[in-house]
C-alpha cells in the first residue's frame, strides 16, 4: 500500500491494479483469409449483396443491411488518400509504441516524421488504415494516389503491407 | 401505466461453454432471430438498448462494435452496463416516455473469453476488501450461504435438491448449457468444494450467450403479435454493499418484488403467479428468492424444496427452464429469464412448458450476493 506525495488534504492515494491477465478475444477466421491473401499481394474485401458496399479488411457483418456479408472482392492495391496526419519529428527514447521504441527498432530515423493515412483503395468503399512513406510531409494531400508498398518476404501476416507510397 | 407495453418478439442462443462464433456475429444471430420471431424488420425498431459490462467485454465504449450487429444502424441507441432486466427496464422508460414504440434489447456475454470469477474482484472495495485479498463472488456467496443455512437450519442437502431441480430442468430445454436430466443429491454434494458449503454444482456455470428480446407500444404490439406479453409490474432496488447489510437476507428483492406486485395488483404471490424464472447464482440464493418473493414465510423455503412445491409440477414451478444453475451468459441471464417467462405466457416454452400461464415472473439480478435486484411481472393469455 503506498500513497502518494501530492497534497490531499482530505483523501488518500491507495494504490491498486486494474489488470485482467489473459483475455481470449474470439477473433474472426476473415482475418486469415485477408493475411493469406497478402502473402500474394492480394487485398481481399468483403462484398455485402445489400449494399454492394467492399470493405477492407473483410468485416462479417454490414450493419447498413442487417445482414452477413457473404461475398468477397480482391481490391486494387492502388488507392486515394482520403485524410492524413503528420506527426511531430519522433526522437528515440520519447516514444513508446506497443511498448517498443520506433527508434530503437528502426521503424523510424531519429527526428523523421510519421505519416498516418486512411487510403480508400480502388474498388473498396473503406478507409483502411496505414502509413505513407517514401514522401515529402509538404506533398501528401486528400486525393494524392498512392500504392501499397509490399515487403521484401511475404509472410502471410499483417506486417505484408508496410505502408503506401505516392505513384 | 399510462401506457401499456408488451414483449412481442424474443431469441436466445444456443449457451455454451466455448461458442465458435465471435461476439459480434453471436448478437446479429440472436437480434435477427428476434426481429424474426416478431415478424418486423430492423427499419421498424425505434431504439436500441443493449446490455453488458466492458470488463467482461475486454472493451471500453463495448456497444460500438455490437450495435451494427444489434440493428442499429443509424438509429437510437444507448447501452447500459451489467444484467440485461437492467436495459429492458430503460426500454420500458423509453416506451412509456412516448419518444419511442418499438424496442429492441439485447444483452450478452462471453463467459469463455476471461475468468469471470477474477473479474468480480474489481467490484470490490479498493480500500479495503482488495488490500485484505480474502474475498471473490463465490467466497463472498459462501459467506452468505454460510448464514442463512444456520438461521434457517438449512442443511447441504436443501441446497443440492434446488440444484437437482433446475439441472434436470436444464435437460429439456434447448438452449441451456448445463443438462443433467439424471443428476442426484448425492452427485451434487460430491462435485468439487469451490468454498465450503458451496460446490461446483451448486455454481452457475459461465456460458457464453446472447438473447434479445423486443418490446412495443400497446398499439403497435396488438398490429405486431395476437399474443403480446403485457409488461404488468417491474421493480428495481439496490441494496447496501456487503459489508453493511445482512447478508443472510435479499431485502433488495423482497422491495423490487414488492413494487411490482403492487403495479401489477398481485396480492398473493403464491396463488397470483403462475411460474417464476430466476437468476438463482448459488443454489442457496433460490431458497432465500422464496422467501423474499413472497412465495413463502421467512425461514420456510427449505419447505418450498423439500415438498415439490416448486418442482416443475408443483403448485408453483420456479425455474422450469433450469434457471441460472442450467445456463448462465452472466450479462444475458436476467433477461433470458424475461423470455423463458414470456415463453410460459405463450405457450412456446417447449419441453420446460407449464400448463395454463397467465402470469409469470422474471428476476434479473447483479452484483456480489445479489446486491442489485430487477423484478418484472409478466400477464397474457396466449397459450
Ligand atoms: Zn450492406
Amino acid at each position: 500500500m503506498g500513497y502518494l506525495k501530492d497534497e490531499r488534504p482530505t483523501t488518500i492515494g491507495v494504490e491498486g491494479g486494474w489488470n485482467l491477465g489473459a483475455y481470449h478475444y474470439k477473433g474472426s477466421r476473415l482475418l486469415e483469409e485477408y493475411v493469406a491473401g497478402l502473402k500474394h499481394k492480394k487485398l481481399t474485401g468483403s462484398f455485402c449483396p445489400g449494399c454492394a458496399r467492399v470493405i477492407v479488411p473483410p468485416r462479417n457483418l454490414c450493419g447498413r443491411c442487417h445482414r452477413k456479408m457473404d461475398g468477397r472482392k480482391t481490391v486494387s492495391d492502388r488507392g486515394t488518400i482520403t485524410c492524413f496526419v503528420v506527426s511531430p519529428p519522433i526522437y528515440k527514447g520519447k516514444l513508446k509504441v506497443l511498448g517498443m521504441d520506433p527508434v530503437e527498432i528502426g521503424l523510424v530515423k531519429d527526428g523523421q516524421v510519421v505519416i498516418p493515412v486512411f487510403v480508400k483503395f480502388d474498388g473498396s468503399d473503406s478507409n483502411t488504415d496505414t502509413v505513407l512513406l517514401n514522401a515529402d510531409p509538404k506533398d501528401v494531400h486528400i486525393g494524392m494516389r498512392v500504392k501499397v508498398v509490399w515487403a521484401k518476404e511475404l509472410q502471410g501476416s499483417l506486417a505484408d503491407v508496410e505502408g503506401v507510397e505516392p505513384i | 401505466m399510462r401506457r401499456r407495453v408488451a414483449i412481442v418478439g424474443y431469441a436466445q442462443s444456443h449457451h455454451q461453454h466455448n461458442m465458435q462464433k465471435t461476439r459480434e456475429d453471436m448478437v446479429f444471430e440472436v437480434c435477427k432471430g428476434a426481429l424474426r420471431h416478431a415478424g418486423i424488420s430492423r427499419e421498424d425498431l425505434d431504439t436500441v438498448i443493449t446490455a453488458s459490462t466492458d470488463f467482461l467485454d475486454g472493451r471500453t465504449i463495448s456497444s460500438v462494435f455490437v450495435g451494427m450487429a444489434a440493428g442499429a444502424f443509424l438509429k437510437d441507441e444507448s447501452k447500459v452496463e451489467e444484467d440485461g432486466t437492467f436495459a429492458l427496464y430503460y426500454a420500458l422508460m423509453r416506451v412509456l416516455a412516448g419518444t419511442h414504440d418499438i424496442a429492441l434489447v439485447e444483452a450478452h456475454t462471453q463467459g469463455s473469453t476471461m475468468n469471470a470469477h477474477q473479474v468480480s474482484c474489481f467490484t470490490l472495495d479498493p480500500q479495503f476488501d482488495r488490500q485484505i485479498g480474502v474475498l471473490n463472488d463465490i467466497a463472498a456467496a459462501a459467506l452468505q450461504a454460510r448464514m442463512y443455512m444456520n438461521s434457517h437450519g438449512v442443511t447441504d442437502e436443501h441446497l443440492a435438491m434446488v440444484a437437482v431441480k433446475n439441472l434436470s430442468n436444464a435437460a429439456a430445454n434447448p438452449w441451456a448449457h448445463r443438462k443433467m436430466a439424471k443428476v442426484s443429491v448425492e452427485e451434487v454434494l460430491g462435485s468439487k468444494v469451490l468454498c465450503d458449503p458451496v460446490r461446483e454444482l451448486m455454481m452457475s456455470p459461465v456460458s457464453d450467450g446472447a438473447c434479445a428480446v423486443i418490446i412495443a407500444s400497446e398499439e403497435k404490439a396488438r398490429e405486431i403479435t395476437s399474443k403480446p406479453v403485457w409488461i404488468e409490474g417491474v421493480g428495481s432496488c439496490q441494496e447496501a454493499y456487503i459489508r453493511d447489510r445482512d447478508l443472510g437476507r435479499l431485502e433488495s428483492l423482497k422491495t423490487a418484488a414488492r413494487t411490482a406486485y403492487k403495479m401489477a395488483g398481485i396480492k398473493e404471490p403464491a396463488a397470483d403467479l403462475d411460474v417464476v424464472e430466476l437468476s438463482e447464482k448459488f443454489a442457496h440464493e433460490e431458497l432465500m428468492a422464496y422467501e423474499s418473493l413472497g412465495l413463502c414465510r421467512e425461514g420456510e423455503g427449505k419447505r418450498l424444496i423439500e415438498k415439490g412445491t416448486t418442482g416443475k409440477e408443483g403448485k408453483i414451478p420456479v425455474n422450469p427452464s433450469g434457471g441460472a444453475l442450467g445456463a448462465d451468459p452472466v450479462c444475458a441471464t436476467g433477461l433470458v429469464r424475461v423470455i423463458e417467462a414470456a415463453k410460459q405466457i405463450r405457450g412456446e416454452a417447449e419441453g420446460c412448458q407449464v400448463p395454463k400461464v397467465r402470469r409469470a415472473l422474471a428476476h434479473g439480478q447483479f452484483g456480489m450476493c445479489a446486491q442489485k435486484n430487477m423484478v418484472f411481472v409478466l400477464g397474457g393469455n396466449g397459450s
